[in-house]
């Protein structure tokens, strides 16, 4: 079952959300939706297809604002901070992108000193050393001079990794991170989210579909669907939640509180059989 | 940075608010060049690709202007035997209109193509958010280091257009048609002014079309959907509102400079 959202959070909160609402294109994607996700654990956000869960990340990063309501990150509330304040928040926030994202122009070693370079004036020496031990951290040290094209889509997402924790960020998002990675790929990159959030504390929040890993690797589990939180706990027991949302989504069933069926006018019209029914 | 879609069905009322949207990423652009210093060898970086790799075409497309412009006008005025003026007006045509003009639609076709589906594609591979994400400014990282490459560029190429263009003529009049070679350059030094053709046609308007081609291009690249169909409608439509701008504004400072 959903637990009361306390009003305010405390210490052990990193992001804390209340109220948030965000209608896009007529269509809402939140309604006044309350979350905390707590400091130095690993948070999994999972749902139905097109729930707002990336678009959820983009308002933890401040890359969207929301229509109304609070996402507070470390104390901060994001959508009412400047763009440097933004962006200084932004440097302790690692984000990995579904597809990578990737600097196709730069190899693997340049892409994971990009942030350094852009933010720091270490000596050459210096950013080397911290590009390799990062690199090594995520197992492609040997891979430094390849470019993206030549990389498979798992060391893709772990060269990602690697950019996205090169500066120790306090929190790291997942945005799929598990898509399209074979079974080999798909436990590297489980171990590296369960290494890195061991080894550094580093909080970590993942959206993600694949309920088995999930299990594996979370320690919290937030269900989402219709705009608000309908369900969240500890990933395995969350399935015997005993609502109708947790039973069609962890039972995987076609059909449910989500449609099989796209809202649509009535089908024996749009045959032209409406007349015949009378 | 993502400027507002253009709402609306009338295609005035779509162009006149691409019009605005363009306009005010331009201020966009103005105010991120004091940011984009820090960013200045990704700019130098963008200077070649968008100058030095268009040399060629430009050379060469300079070159056969200058000669098929004086094989015209010596078939025309060696019916009244004026063939020694043709190297002046080969000249002035060149500084005047033809050089900035043919320059800038290469310009558009060869670099503004490639500065839209660069960006296109970053923004379909999430390339930039990403950089958004690091705490870099992809205005100031990306786009205005294209566009001060264009500005910078355009007029660099202009003049080498022309050079080609006056030698192109040069190599059919004189050598080939027997203009006498005194006579063509006494009559182009004679004609062409400096404040006239070479700093308002060739300097100024070059100027005024590299940041027309710079802007719509990158305008094009940060505003295209982000999709496949997307980044191909936007470097179509880079080409033709360039191409449009630059003739339409060269009118306009024909009008005013002459």
């Amino acid at each position: 079952m959903t637990e009361p959202v306390p009003a305010t959070p405390d210490d052990s909160t990193l992001v804390c959300i209340r109220g948030l609402t965000t209608v896009l294109n007529g269509k809402t994607i939140f309604d006044a939706l309350d979350m905390d996700i707590p400091r130095g654990k690993v948070t999994a956000i999972m749902g139905p297809s097109g729930t707002g869960k990336t678009t959820l990340l983009k308002h933890i990063t401040g890359q969207m604002r929301p229509d109304a309501g609070e996402v507070r990150v470390d104390g901060r509330n994001v959508p009412g901070l400047s763009r440097e304040a933004l962006y200084k928040m932004r440097e302790g926030i690692g984000y990995l992108f579904q597809n990578s994202a990737l600097l196709t122009d730069f190899d693997v070693f340049e892409n994971v000193a990009f942030p350094l370079r852009q933010h720091t004036a270490l000596p050459e020496v210096l950013i080397r050393n911290l590009v390799l031990l990062k690199l090594q951290a995520v197992g492609l040290r040997g891979a430094a001079r390849l470019m993206p094209n030549e990389l498979s889509g798992g060391m893709a997402r772990r060269v990602a990794l690697a950019r996205a924790i090169v500066f120790d960020p306090q929190l790291i998002l997942y945005d799929e991170p598990f898509v399209g990675l074979d079974p080999v790929a798909l436990n590297q990159v489980l171990k590296l989210i369960r290494t890195l959030n061991q080894t550094l504390g580093i909080t970590s929040v993942l959206v993600a579909h694949e309920i088995e890993a999930v299990r594996q690797v979370a320690d919290h589990v937030f269900l989402i669907a219709n705009g608000k939180v309908v369900a969240q706990g500890d990933p395995k027991t969350i399935a015997q939640d005993g609502s109708p949302w947790t039973r069609q989504f962890f039972g995987g069933e076609a059909d449910g509180p989500v449609p099989f069926q796209y809202p649509a006018d009535d089908y024996a019209q749009a045959l032209g059989f409406a007349g015949a029914a009378k | 940075m993502s400027a507002r879609a253009p709402q609306g069905n009338n295609i005035v009322t779509q162009s006149l608010a691409q019009i605005g949207n363009c306009g005010l990423f331009l201020l966009t652009l103005l105010a991120a060049i004091p940011r984009s210093f820090r960013y200045i060898r990704e700019t130098i970086r963008q200077l070649w690709f968008v100058g030095a790799m268009s040399l060629t075409i430009i050379m060469v497309c300079g070159l056969f202007v200058g000669m098929v412009l004086m094989l015209q006008l010596y078939s025309v005025l060696s019916t009244f035997g004026g063939t020694s003026a043709s190297g002046m007006v080969v000249a002035v045509a060149v500084y005047r209109e033809l050089g900035p003009v043919v320059t800038a639609l290469l310009f558009a076709g060869r670099a503004g193509t490639s500065i839209t589906a660069e960006i296109g594609l970053m923004r379909a591979t999430d390339q930039i958010d990403a950089m958004e994400m690091m705490a870099v400014d992809p205005i100031a990282y990306v786009a205005t280091p294209r566009f001060l490459a264009g500005l910078i560029a355009m007029p660099l190429l202009c003049i080498m257009f022309c050079a080609m263009a006056v030698f192109g003529g040069h190599l059919v009049g004189v050598t080939w048609l027997g203009i006498d070679n005194g006579t063509f350059w006494s009559n182009m030094t004679a004609v062409v002014e400096v404040h006239t053709d070479i700093v308002n046609g060739v300097l100024l308007k070059s100027l005024a079309f590299g940041a027309v081609v710079s802007l719509i291009a990158v305008y094009q690249g940060f505003t295209t959907p982000p999709t496949s169909e997307g980044v191909a409608y936007a470097t179509t439509r880079t080409v033709v509102a360039s191409s449009i701008a630059i003739l339409a504004l060269d009118f306009v400072l024909t009008a005013f400079l002459m």
